[in-house]
């Protein structure tokens, strides 16, 4: 089949059927017209590569295709983003507030354990993320279509718009101690009984640091246990995840590491302007950060998963592992315990090999901020 | 300091795409195909793309702007598009629409 039929047809699967034919006829004669333009001005018949390159500059066969569709080329136009945009952040606070009230209650009365709790708390959240962001773009999607608003987005008053202004992290006391917000000519109107401010608290990310570290550090040292037991089935058996050596004989270290992140972090949260100095010492844990995954990476033994008829097989990984071929090899990889060991090798090696460019890149970024300051 | 290359193209596009309808039916007043109408677009300094100029074709036919007909000519069937009588009163109010703007530019600029 000629290059430009093999293009045409793509094109022609994206269309609606009834017009199809007229499209693909009138693209044909734009295409051979381009095709006879260049063969004259070259004096000779075009090579494929030549064709090619004509139909590439045509336009990708699916981008050519939408734009004939007439209809929006967006899940959510710029007309209902703002609507859209404020639907989600509503809909994540409530799922988020709905989550963390149903850990608080599950562990007041439950006989669940914290790690339980918490475990089945950001699970929660992340279903009801996904359905929610899911429902609210099917909506506007559908509207984007088939037109038709609700009213309040057409026929609003400024005395009903309180609602918005609880988007604001500020009215929740989640952000204040910079000042920002609505500038007015003085002596003009009268302020706005609402104080607005908004604006990020410096501290915040050093906020999270410090709980998503405290976190850590609790699992680390076995104070809690996440709710997926390490346990997973493969076939009619299950077959339990467990640490290698390696975790034991780093354990010390990798403690020691999370607890000096926690250390930077309040004194991120602590005195969020002392840029300079945190950043020095976020530097020298991420170069730490970095021997430690080389550390890892050496050792290429990770983990053991271990059959419930008591076969083994060892998860490992390596420099070796991160090629194309390795990753290809996923798909053909066996549903046996050695092909699950292999398959998380590779994941794993990927894994800490992304890790480590992360952390060259953390590195860069605080020098950045030490020699600007901020 | 010097104009932000990337911006500026931005820019340049968007202040470019609300005059392409009106350079495409001002050019339809005479009869073309759409290959000799991309030529004709280009010699007088307006660039399109066939994938945006193909589809825009079709859309000003289906508002009733653009009249259609496929005509064999070099041995080939082309469709050739003109402007329809209320595409010329269209193009007729766009121009004085697109002149009292640039009047108004000129006074700012």
């Amino acid at each position: 089949m000629a290059l430009i039929d093999q293009y045409l047809d793509a094109v022609a699967a994206q269309l609606p059927t009834e017009k199809r034919e007229d499209i693909t006829a009138e693209l044909r004669e734009l295409i051979l017209s381009r095709f006879e333009a260049k063969e004259e001005e070259l004096g000779r018949p075009l090579t494929e590569a030549e064709q090619e390159a004509i139909l590439q500059e045509i336009g990708h066969p699916l981008v050519v295709a939408q734009r004939y569709s007439g209809g929006p080329d967006s899940l959510v136009g710029p007309e209902l983003y703002p609507y859209w945009l404020f639907a989600v952040k509503a809909g994540l606070f409530i799922v988020a507030a709905v989550s963390i009230i149903g850990a608080l209650a599950a562990l007041a009365g439950g006989p669940q354990t914290f790690g339980q709790a918490i475990g089945q708390a950001f699970a929660g959240f992340f279903d009801g993320a996904f359905v929610l962001v899911g429902v609210i773009t099917a909506v506007a999607w559908s509207m984007e279509r088939w037109g038709g608003k609700p009213r309040w987005m057409t026929d609003w008053r400024v005395k009903d718009l309180h609602a918005f202004t609880l988007a604001d992290p500020a009215r929740w006391g989640l952000t204040g101690s910079v000042k920002a917000g609505v500038e007015r000519p003085s002596g003009t109107v009268k302020p706005l009984a609402v104080k607005v401010s908004a604006g990020k608290w410096p501290g915040s990310d050093a906020l999270f640091g410090l709980i998503f570290g405290g976190l850590f550090v609790a699992w680390w040292i076995g104070a809690w246990e996440w709710p997926w037991g390490g346990a997973f089935e493969l076939g009619d058996q299950l077959v339990t995840v467990s640490g290698a050596p390696v975790w034991t004989a780093l354990f010390a270290p990798i403690l020691a590491l999370a607890l000096a992140h926690m250390a930077v972090d309040l004194m991120g949260v602590l005195r969020p302007d002392m840029v300079r100095v945190r950043a020095v010492f976020a530097m020298g844990l991420s170069l730490a950060s970095l021997a430690l995954a080389w550390t890892i990476f050496q050792w290429g033994h990770w983990f053991d998963l271990t059959a419930a008829d008591g076969a083994v097989a060892q998860v490992r990984g390596g420099v070796e592992l991160l090629r194309w071929d390795a990753l290809d090899a996923i798909d053909r990889a066996d549903r046996t315990l050695a092909g699950q060991a292999q398959v998380l090798g590779t994941v794993l090696s990927f894994v800490l090999a992304g890790f480590g460019v992360t952390l060259v890149f953390a590195v860069l970024g605080d020098l950045a901020k030490v020699a600007r300051g901020r | 300091m010097p104009v932000d290359g990337g911006l500026f193209e931005a820019m340049r596009l968007e202040l470019r795409r609300g005059s392409l309808v009106l350079a495409v039916l001002a050019c339809l007043r005479t009869e073309r195909y759409g290959y000799t109408l991309r030529q004709a677009l280009a010699a007088d300094g307006l660039e399109m793309e066939e994938s945006t100029l193909y589809p825009l074709l079709r859309r000003l036919e289906s508002q009733g702007l653009l009249l259609s007909e496929w005509r064999e000519e070099e041995k080939r069937n082309k469709r050739f598009y003109r402007l329809s009588p209320a595409g010329s009163e269209m193009l007729e109010a766009l121009t004085a629409e697109w002149r009292r703007i640039g009047a108004s530019l000129d006074r700012m600029l």
